[in-house]
Order: C-alpha cells, then sequence, then structure tokens
C-alpha cells in the first residue's frame, strides 16, 4: 500500500509539462479563430477534421488484424441503429468470438 | 443515440441531461482507463503518480502514450512533446467549439475547456447552438471523475488483468471511437474525406508505428480532401476572404 502512495518528483513534472502543454491545446483553438479569417474551402476542412481525426486514430487498430476488421466494421454498421453502449458491448463481444475463429 | 429538439431547460436540468449523455461513454471509459491503469503499474507508477496524471493531463490517449514511454525509460521532455503531439488535434477541435464560447469570459471559458476531451468535444457540437455550459460541465465532471476513479482502481489492481486482450477489452476505445465517427456521417461526401484521412494514418503508422503522426497525418489529409471538395462553395465571398 506504500508503494501505491509513493509519488516520483520526476515524473510530477512530466505530469505538469504535460498538463499544460495539453491544457494549452484545449484552450488554443478558440484562441488561433477568433485572430484568423476562413475561407469556404477552410471551413470545409475544418468541419470534416473531426471524423479525419477519428478515423486516425481507429484506423491504425482496427485494420490491424481481419478478426478486429470485421468487428470494426459490424460496429459501424449498428452505430446508428442501437444505443452506443450496446454497439460498444456488442462490438467487443464480436472481437472476441472473431479472434478464437479467424 | 439521438438527442432530441427541446425547450430551454434550467442549468440544474442541462447538467443532469449532459451526465446522462456522458454515461454510455463513461461505459466504455471505465475498462479503457482501468486497462491505462494497469498498464501504467506494469510501467513503474505509483496509484498517486496515475492519478495526478489523469487529474491534470485528463487526455486518454495520449497518457497511453506517456505511460508507455515513461515505461521505456524515455526523457521527459520527449514524453512531454509526445502528449502534446496526441493532443494537437484539441486545436481543431477548439477551433469548431469557437462560436459556442463567443462571449464567455477569458477565465471561465479556459476552466471549461480544461474538460474538453473527444467525447465531451462530440456530445457538445451536436447540443448546436443550444450548448450550455452547465450541459458542458454535466457532461465533463462525469467523464473526469469517471476517468479519475478507473485510472487509479486500475493501478491499484495492478497486473489483475494479465491479458486485456484476451477480453476483447483493447477493443473498447475502436468501438467507441467508431460510435463517435458515425455521428459525423453526413452523406456519401463525408466518405472522401475519411477514406483519405485512413490512407495517410495507415501509411505514416506503416513509418512511425510507435508514435504519433499518423493522427496529425489523417487529420491533415482528411481536411485537405475536405476542403477541395468545399472549394466552390460560398464562390460570392471568395473576393473578400
Amino acid at each position: 500500500m506504500l508503494e501505491a502512495l509513493r509519488l516520483d518528483w520526476d515524473l510530477f513534472a512530466v505530469v505538469l509539462g504535460g498538463a499544460l502543454v495539453t491544457w494549452m491545446t484545449r484552450i488554443g483553438g478558440p484562441w488561433l479563430i477568433a485572430r484568423v479569417r476562413l475561407g469556404p474551402a477552410a471551413n470545409a476542412a475544418l468541419e470534416a477534421t473531426p471524423g479525419a481525426v477519428l478515423v486516425a486514430l481507429v484506423a491504425p487498430a482496427a485494420l490491424s488484424r481481419p478478426s478486429d476488421a470485421l468487428a470494426a466494421a459490424f460496429v459501424c454498421l449498428i452505430a446508428r441503429r442501437v444505443p452506443m453502449v450496446v454497439a460498444v458491448v456488442a462490438g467487443v463481444v464480436a472481437v472476441v468470438l472473431l479472434r478464437r475463429l479467424l | 443515440m439521438t438527442i432530441p429538439a427541446s425547450p430551454p431547460k434550467s442549468p440544474g436540468q442541462e447538467f443532469a441531461l449532459g451526465t446522462v449523455h456522458a454515461l454510455p461513454i463513461v461505459a466504455g471509459a471505465i475498462p479503457f482507463g482501468f486497462l491505462l491503469g494497469s498498464l501504467a503499474a506494469k510501467a513503474g507508477l505509483s496509484a498517486i503518480d496515475m492519478g495526478l496524471m489523469s487529474a491534470l493531463v485528463f487526455a486518454g490517449s495520449s497518457q497511453f502514450v506517456a505511460v508507455e514511454l515513461l515505461g521505456k525509460g524515455s526523457a521527459g521532455l520527449a514524453v512531454v512533446g509526445a502528449i502534446l503531439l496526441v493532443n494537437l488535434r484539441h486545436l481543431l477541435m477548439g477551433a469548431t467549439l469557437a462560436p459556442r464560447f463567443r462571449g464567455v469570459p477569458a477565465a471561465r471559458a479556459g476552466l471549461a475547456l480544461f474538460f474538453m476531451t473527444d467525447e465531451q468535444w462530440a456530445l457538445s457540437l451536436r447540443r448546436g447552438p443550444g450548448l450550455t455550459l452547465a450541459y458542458w460541465y454535466g457532461v465533463g465532471l462525469t467523464l473526469y471523475l469517471a476517468w479519475l476513479a478507473s485510472t487509479v482502481a486500475g493501478t491499484l489492481a495492478g497486473a489483475l488483468i494479465a491479458d486485456p486482450a484476451a477480453w476483447g477489452l483493447d477493443f473498447t476505445f475502436i468501438a467507441v471511437f467508431l460510435c463517435l465517427l458515425a455521428g459525423f456521417w453526413r452523406g456519401v461526401g463525408s466518405l472522401p474525406p475519411w477514406l483519405a484521412s485512413a490512407a495517410a494514418a495507415l501509411a505514416v503508422h506503416a513509418l512511425s508505428p510507435g508514435g504519433t503522426w499518423h493522427i496529425l497525418a489523417g487529420a491533415l489529409a482528411g481536411g485537405a480532401v475536405a476542403g477541395w471538395q468545399g472549394r466552390g462553395q460560398g464562390k460570392e465571398r471568395a473576393s473578400d476572404a
């Protein structure tokens, strides 16, 4: 239990640094956008960015093996038809089964 | 999940609504946080270390990267740099939220934006112009507490989950992000930017598997294709752009 309560000060400095840069990325967006004017292309790009970020986040992991790719496709199919928690649980069950089969 | 249009609500009702909307995400975040905590324990982090990181950084994907690098004994600056890279996407997300924060005093906006995560942002954007700070904090504080509790619990439990992949828990975050992605489907026009993002992300990921550049690459590729698609719109305003 004592070990669980130990605080590593070098690590704490890294955490503080990480916290600061992360907070700056969070407040930086509205700050930047207030100072830059956007044309239609830039607006369309900005609008599509969230989806593109999500795709980039999941693509390497989702396509890492056939079982995961199939389960990911399954989640995409049901995602708009059932509540999110149902889709997530169904996806996890599917990936466990598919990993055993494939 | 659909969010029905409704008449204006009191701050208390808005907060409660945010809490309710956050619950499905909490269900996905708890195993994710627990998994991160157990990995952190293996990397030599204490529960206090993990708790401080979750409380102050509060950004899941970047914490996974940080824990991995800390376990390898990477230099502090490299870890901070990696955290920055993973979270650069917040800049673009925050930019899309800017209209909602217009008129909010800087200090209050700065505090509220601390809670901006992928999920917070996705839920809030779907509220449209009707987004309130009460709703924002309903979502944000719920996710914050769930994240803090699950990552610390995971660290304390340590190596209890010997092989998370065997339980499919590593797939949780893929499923959650795919569900969030489905919310951004705007018809076939959404497909080209997404395919471009996937192609760029896969290519860059193949070149630097441990890195986080593929997220930036995908965002830029998807944004570029969407910009090209949208270049013809609003030509009458092109002269003053």
